[in-house]
């Protein structure tokens, strides 16, 4: 337990400690953006375990987001929101039985769907996403469609930004060895790395439970940070919005996805405060509204102008 | 039973639409191999097309609601979302003709997501009301039609069937006899024989767009004459119904395209009448999934494998 | 009494649609041979690899391996029995270093698992070391641990076809399958690449079956020559009898070899 990610991971750990109280210093509204970059990072960088390392496309990755959001939030509703160390410790295993029961959602999905081409994956998950989404509003006990509240506040600095840094290096750290590498090769020809032994259809199934098993962490941190949530929070706009932040990193480019998970996080509040100047044009206040324009337009320039993304300046490596 | 007929009958009616939006996914998807992500905001456009154009067209032929004032604005639909068509083709898709299909596949998602989120801007976000090219109204059946005479059908829903079959033929005929049409089908066998025995890919591709996208317009006309409220967004839920509907019928393969889309249909006037609406799209989607678990090729198509 | 053969295919058969492109084919390649597999363009070579390797299901016969039958077997199933070949063309992970590309191969004879990967363990660094000395002795042996932090991609052509060997011996073969390994080379290049796999088949005691198209190889190299056209075997044997084959030459008439049959 000494090899030097060890060490790096224990030196973040007290990076965290030392920053906390000065993390709850600041102001609501920036301590809320601050908690939405950790989270978004762990979201963008396990949908890059499986967009952008294995080549899978999953449309669907706020689906597993919303099987640990709910999972964990019953848990603790169920245990009466304690406070205090039994409240840590109901956090903890919350999170951890929602990111288990999320890597079951994405075994389900990732098994079935493997013998698909991108296309029609992506379709699947969008369609898993979707069913996911549609039984959490027909069931009663999660609140169906008036959403569900009640959660501790159990999400702070520390816990969201160590969960960020366990995600991120045991993602890079897995992909970075002989045994991970696999994940890259199954991406580059499946064929090829079958005929060096390699088991893609077992590759692909771990990248898709792994990465769900990150994104409900995710949704764990979220529900006991908003307090509330509601289906409609987990639908196709929320899963774009993690595919966004991993194209414009550049998919399997880990820094590059993790920054413009940051970006992408502020970048709607930018937006806000745009869309409030008067000296701007009325149709450019409306553009700046809504992001989704953005996001679109730039999906569109980056995929003809700099398929690798926007932040990845690696060379760029056009499959053709 | 009567019920059970009912159902069928209402299914029938928007199977018939999934069928025309299918159609443009399934001719899309034989020449380039990918999924036009943007073809169910392509018949939301449509059905815009139609809020906007028609009640001119009735003005200024001075038609009112007529069966030939239903033609003018159905033909303007789909010329405008032909149009449509080329123009997200020749801007989007043509740069990136060679790139891997996940490129093309994310420009694809950006141009449905640009469409529908421009749409909300430019036609606002609320539902509109569609103007009535029609008088829709419940027929009368003949007595002899014996208890079936109880059934309710609308004029929309005749209409609906009765252009849908139109236009199938229609395609039918542009895809077998037409030299064009030929071209379409050599370029789905087998692209590079195609090319090499002389078809302009350029030229086939953007009628190809033109044709999917003008069905597609056409059932935005339709399904605003069944339901006249209309919005922005209503491509995205027709789109993917439409899409499984392809998948399911085998996706390049027209007919499976038709028979897909009136089974989606069938199924979610069931699921509808006797379980819940609320089931509907879970179950449609759970159809996508058994499909591709136990017959990805879909019903009437055929696996092609790898060469290596 | 000759030992057992390691490669036994028994009146295999492949059938794509209406074409036929391997027809009843028996082909066996003992422990420690170098068999050569020659024949026109779409004799079906590539497609008797893809049947061995599991690429292909053989539509008829059947294919053993060390007294094993294939069938039913995944591709990295047969890979792990000791199967490794090359391709005809070329896939390399070109999204891959040279180096990972050899140590991705590496995987069937990982001790650790995936688990001692993400906690870093001591065994899991003595591994890789060991897995990372071994991709670097095989790159080194073809010349290429220059090329070792490269994209496999941007490699000259004739540099990638032999990183897809050196891939291949990653993996412990008992049995390589060169699919036309000295396409695209030079005669220097080609007499190197004869010396290498000459090289490589004692040192990892390998039984070699080799398609390849430039007479200078297969002369010298195979003990043994299998001949294809249209899908059939029409001749076996020692290469210089090979080479006088009235049937032999007959089929490469009208082909673009035929004048690499008659010098070598
Ligand atoms: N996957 C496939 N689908 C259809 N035909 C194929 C496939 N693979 C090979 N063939 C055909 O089988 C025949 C033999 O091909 P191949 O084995 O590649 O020949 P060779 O390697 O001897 O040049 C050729 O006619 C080729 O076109
Ligand atoms: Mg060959």
């Amino acid at each position: 337990m000494t090899s030097r990610s060890n060490q790096a991971f224990l030196l973040v750990l007290a990076v965290l400690a030392v920053l906390t109280p000065l993390a709850g210093g600041i102001s609501p509204y920036y301590y809320d953006i601050l908690i939405g970059i950790g989270i978004n990072i762990i979201l963008a960088a396990s949908l890059n375990l499986i967009n952008g390392y294995t080549g899978q496309f999953s449309l669907g990755h706020a689906g597993f987001m919303a099987v640990g959001a709910y999972l964990s939030s019953w848990l603790t509703l169920q245990a009466g929101t304690p406070s205090g160390p039994a409240g840590l410790a109901l956090f903890a295993a919350a999170l951890l039985a929602g990111s288990l029961g999320a890597a079951v959602a994405g075994f389900a999905v990732g098994a079935p769907s493997l013998r698909l081409r991108g296309d029609y994956l992506a379709i699947v998950t969008l369609g898993f996403n979707e069913i996911i989404k549609g039984t959490i509003q027909n069931a009663e006990p999660l609140g169906a469609q008036r959403g569900l509240g009640g959660m501790g506040k159990y999400t702070g600095f520390f816990s969201a930004f160590a969960c960020t840094a366990v995600t991120v290096l045991v993602i890079h750290n897995l992909v970075r060895s002989t045994y991970g590498r696999g994940f890259l090769a199954t991406h580059g020809d499946e064929i090829a790395a079958e005929s060096v032994g390699l088991n893609t259809t077992r590759y692909k199934i771990t990248a898709f439970t792994l990465g769900a098993f990150f994104a409900g962490l995710a949704g764990g941190l979220y529900a006991h940070f908003k307090q509330f949530i509601h289906p409609e929070a987990f639908g196709f706009t929320r899963s774009m919005d993690i595919v966004v932040m991993v194209i414009l990193g550049g998919m399997g480019n880990m820094a590059g996805v993790c920054l413009a998970a940051a970006l992408l996080t502020v970048l709607p509040e930018l937006l806000r405060y745009v869309a409030h100047l008067e000296l701007l044009p009325g149709w450019l206040r409306h553009v700046a509204e809504n992001r989704m324009i953005i996001y679109s337009l730039l999906l569109i320039v980056l995929m003809i102008a700099r398929p690798q993304g926007l932040l990845n300046f690696k060379p760029a490596k056009v499959k053709s | 039973m009567i019920e059970f007929l009912q159902q069928l009958a209402n299914g029938l009616a928007q199977g018939g639409i999934y069928a025309l939006i299918a159609l443009g996914y399934t001719m899309i998807y034989g020449v380039l191999r990918f999924i036009n992500f943007a073809h169910g905001d392509v018949f939301m456009l449509g059905a815009f097309a139609g809020f906007y154009v028609g009640p001119w067209v009735l003005r200024v032929s001075g038609l009112g609601p007529s069966y030939a004032g239903v033609a003018l604005v159905l033909l303007a639909a789909m010329l405008l979302c032909a149009l449509i068509g080329i123009g997200i083709e020749r801007l989007c898709y043509r740069p990136l003709r060679d790139r891997p299909r996940i490129i093309v596949l994310i420009t694809a998602i950006g141009v449905s997501l640009l469409i529908e989120n421009v749409g909300q801007l430019v036609f606002g976000a609320d539902p509109k009301s569609f103007p009535d090219l029609v008088i829709d109204r419940a027929l009368v059946l003949p007595a002899w039609w014996g208890r079936l005479s109880a059934l309710t059908i609308t004029l929309s829903q005749v209409l609906v069937l009765g252009v849908t079959l139109l236009l199938v033929v229609l395609l039918r005929y542009i895809v077998n006899r037409t030299r064009i049409g030929l071209a379409m089908r050599a370029l789905s066998l087998n692209p590079t024989a195609a090319q090499l025995a002389g078809v302009d890919l350029d030229r086939v591709i953007m009628f190809t767009f033109g044709l999917g996208s003008a069905l597609a317009g056409a059932a935005g006309i339709l399904t605003s004459i069944q339901q006249p409220s209309i919005d922005p967004l209503m491509g995205i839920s027709a789109g993917l119904k439409a899409f499984i509907a392809a998948v399911l019928g085998g996706i390049g393969n027209l007919p499976g395209a038709v028979v897909g889309g009136v089974l989606i249909g069938l199924i979610e006037a069931l699921v509808v009448g006797y379980l819940s609406p609320t089931y509907r799209d879970t179950i449609v989607f759970a159809v996508l999934i058994l499909i591709l678990i136990f017959r990805p090729a879909g019903l009437l198509g055929t696996v092609q494998r790898e060469k290596v | 009494m000759t030992p057992p053969p390691l490669l036994q295919l028994d009146k295999v058969t492949v059938r794509f649609g209406g074409l036929t492109a391997v027809n009843g084919i028996d082909l066996a390649v003992g422990p420690d041979e170098l068999v050569g597999l020659i024949g026109p363009n779409g004799a079906g070579k590539t497609t008797v690899f893809n049947v061995i390797t599991g690429v292909y299901p053989p539509t008829d016969g059947t294919v053993a391996f060390a007294g094993l039958h294939l069938a039913g077997r995944r591709i990295n199933q047969i890979a792990a029995l000791g199967i490794a070949r090359t391709f005809q063309n070329i896939r390399l992970f070109g999204n891959l270093s040279v180096f990972d590309n050899v140590r991705v191969a590496c995987n069937l004879h990982r001790v650790t698992g995936p688990v001692q990967s993400l906690l870093r363990l001591d065994s899991f660094r003595t591994d890789e070391a060991a897995i990372a000395q071994r991709a670097e002795e095989l790159l080194g042996i073809f010349n290429l641990l220059r090329f070792r932090d490269a994209l496999a991609g941007s490699l000259p052509y004739g540099d990638q076809r032999r990183l897809e060997i050196v891939r291949a011996l990653a993996t412990r073969p008992r049995l390589l399958l060169l699919d036309e390994p000295a396409a695209g080379m030079n005669p220097v290049e080609k007499g190197e690449l004869v010396r290498l796999i000459q090289q490589i088949q004692k040192q990892f005691a390998l039984s070699i079956l080799l398609v390849e198209h430039s007479m200078q190889v297969v002369m010298g190299v195979c003990q043994r020559v299998v001949v294809l056209d249209y899908g059939v075997k029409i001749a076996e044997g020692p290469p210089t009898a090979i080479q006088n084959d009235p049937k032999v030459i007959e089929a490469y008439l009208g082909e673009d070899h035929a004048s690499s049959m008659s010098h070598h």
